[in-house]
């Protein structure tokens, strides 16, 4: 199977004083979801671009199925906080860029365009202008984009950070979905606590100065999802609130405050 | 919200919107009819500025060789598009002017975009044309006429190059700005759904720098347009500038305020268009 690997990775901008990034490893299969947190400034995004091709880090190597990661690729799509969808183009056009890109006959672009919207729940809003959606529905559209890359790989970052807490909550669960139904492995950057427990198979805990792992945990949650069980019925395991009481601890651990 | 002068509204902002309706009455979101409008207010202006050209005409308060009236002019018009004007009728000397302005509206988009995009692109691009385009930009169109015609004669080839070159800097400079003006995130997502740096440029640049061309446009429009004059300085035959020229130097005043009003008529309907275009390619400019 596939892994995603970043092997003793350090990142070191230019014109900065200290590393942001000091050795660190994480190895996602292809039927992982593997979600970033950690507080401010720990380099969970940063890590996130060295899996996107987009930063080069200075020590350490990055491989996707053993082959090193140099550049951007569609093996490997991105999402991003501010969806970055081209206005120019409506939601089905944004959502068949990949396969224009691939040259792919617009007829056949557009049946697969549609079935991705589909997928998202968005089946009527193919035809819609970017600024006639809704900060979620545009989320939405930039999921289904980079699904349309056929990655391996999804690379989320804070995602549903722009979103308000009731549509993410909502897309959680749509997140799942296209996990479960595409069979992609992801690398997700969040700030949300609850958030990483319900989406994460792994959750890697990073802290700032420089940016290193300071906890990792298995959370089985979003199996249990997979699964077939309720959101809510897990939510309200006993289980779930410990994770969210450890995880936080571990996230605030060593902060002093 | 500190407000440092009472003539001067506060800014209007969505956080604070609530507080606002309560403590600054004028800025609650009573739906207001406004008396007075900038429309209103320029047709005003417009109307007075007439009446105040009729009247000066009227009570003869300076020769008609220096201003004639607006009827004598509106007259000339009439003539003019009726029976010509130096050996063209009205609308043959628009068809040449707008043939030169476009023209050279197309050679300068032309070379002006990829020159554009070199710029905003590469450092490269950036090294080689950014000074020569500060070289061009601020020399006077009526400077560089005698060289190009030395160079290229004083056929329409030169008409056209001199509106060009008036044209060109702000077509690559729009463009370039545009071009620099592209979110790295767009970027990056194109290149992550497997976009190679051509289809980057094609697919995700290009599309994102046309408001800026078509705002080049626009600017460039208007620089052809005070260029034409200049250009139609020598050795034409037809032409709003030729014809406006020719009449001053027989003092055919009502013929010059006419050619300058046909002129500014078109420059406005341009414009029209011109947004109505932008409406068209780019309606989610603004919008994002």
């Amino acid at each position: 199977m596939t892994h995603l690997v970043l092997d003793q990775v350090s990142i070191h901008y230019d014109g900065q004083p200290a590393p942001a990034v000091e050795r660190v490893s994480i190895d996602i299969a292809k039927d992982d979801f593997v979600v970033l947190v950690g507080r401010s400034g720990c380099g969970k995004t940063s890590l996130l671009n060295v899996a996107a091709g987009l930063v080069e880090p200075v020590r350490g190597r990055a491989t996707i199925g053993g082959r090193p990661i140099t550049a951007p690729g569609s093996d490997r799509a991105v999402v991003f906080q501010n969806d970055a969808l081209f206005p120019w183009l409506t939601a089905r056009e944004n959502v068949a860029f990949a396969l224009r890109l691939r040259g792919v006959r617009a007829a056949e672009r557009a049946r697969t365009a549609d079935n991705l919207l589909a997928l998202v729940k968005l089946d009527r809003a193919g035809d819609k202008r970017i600024w006639e959606l809704s900060g979620g529905m545009r989320q939405r559209v930039g999921l289904a984009r980079a699904l349309g890359a056929e990655p391996q790989f999804l690379l989320l970052d804070e995602p549903l950070g722009a979103l308000d807490a009731l549509t993410r909550e909502r897309m959680q669960t749509t997140l799942l979905d296209l996990w479960t139904a595409s069979q992609v492995g992801v690398l997700m950057v969040t700030h949300g606590i609850e958030e990483a427990l319900v989406l994460a198979t792994h959750i890697i805990v990073l802290a700032p100065g420089p940016g290193r792992v300071v906890r990792s945990f298995e959370a089985g949650f979003s199996r249990r999802y997979a699964a077939g069980e309720a959101i809510r019925s897990i939510k309200a395991d006993p289980a779930f609130a410990a994770a969210r009481g450890e995880l936080t601890d571990a996230i605030f651990e060593g902060e002093g405050a | 919200m500190t407000v440092t002068s009472y003539t001067e509204r506060p800014q209007r902002s969505k956080v604070d919107d609530g507080a606002d309706a309560l403590s600054v009455p004028w800025s609650r979101s009573r739906p207001r009819r406004s008396r007075v409008s900038a429309r209103m207010v320029s047709a005003i202006t417009i109307l007075m500025v007439l009446a105040a050209w009729t009247a000066s005409a009227r009570l003869q308060l300076v020769s008609p060789v220096f201003l004639p009236s607006a009827v004598a002019v509106w007259d000339k018009f009439v003539v003019v598009a009726r029976d010509g004007f130096v050996d063209a009728t009205l609308l043959q000397h628009i068809a040449a002017s707008l043939w030169r302005v476009f023209a050279a509206l197309i050679v300068a988009l032309v070379v002006g975009v990829p020159i554009g995009l070199a710029i905003g692109i590469s450092t490269m691009g950036r090294g080689i044309f950014d000074p020569l385009l500060e070289f061009l930009r601020p020399i006077p169109p009526l400077a560089y006429l005698p060289l190009i015609i030395i160079w290229f004669g004083i056929g329409e080839p030169s008409k056209i190059l001199v509106i060009a070159i008036a044209m060109l800097a702000p077509v690559a400079l729009s463009t370039a700005s545009g071009v620099r003006g592209v979110s790295q995130e767009r970027i990056n997502a194109a290149r992550a759904l497997g976009a190679t740096r051509r289809q980057v440029i094609r697919h995700v640049i290009l599309p994102s720098a046309l408001p800026s061309i078509l705002t080049g446009l626009r600017i460039a429009l208007g620089a052809g347009w005070s260029t034409l004059v200049a250009a139609e300085l020598v050795a034409a035959t037809r032409g709003l500038g030729f014809m406006i020229q020719s009449a001053a130097q027989f003092l055919v005043t009502d013929v010059v305020v006419m050619g300058i009003l046909v002129i500014a008529a078109i420059a406005f309907v341009l414009e029209f268009i011109i947004r109505r275009i932008e409406r068209v390619l780019v309606p989610w400019a603004g919008r994002e």
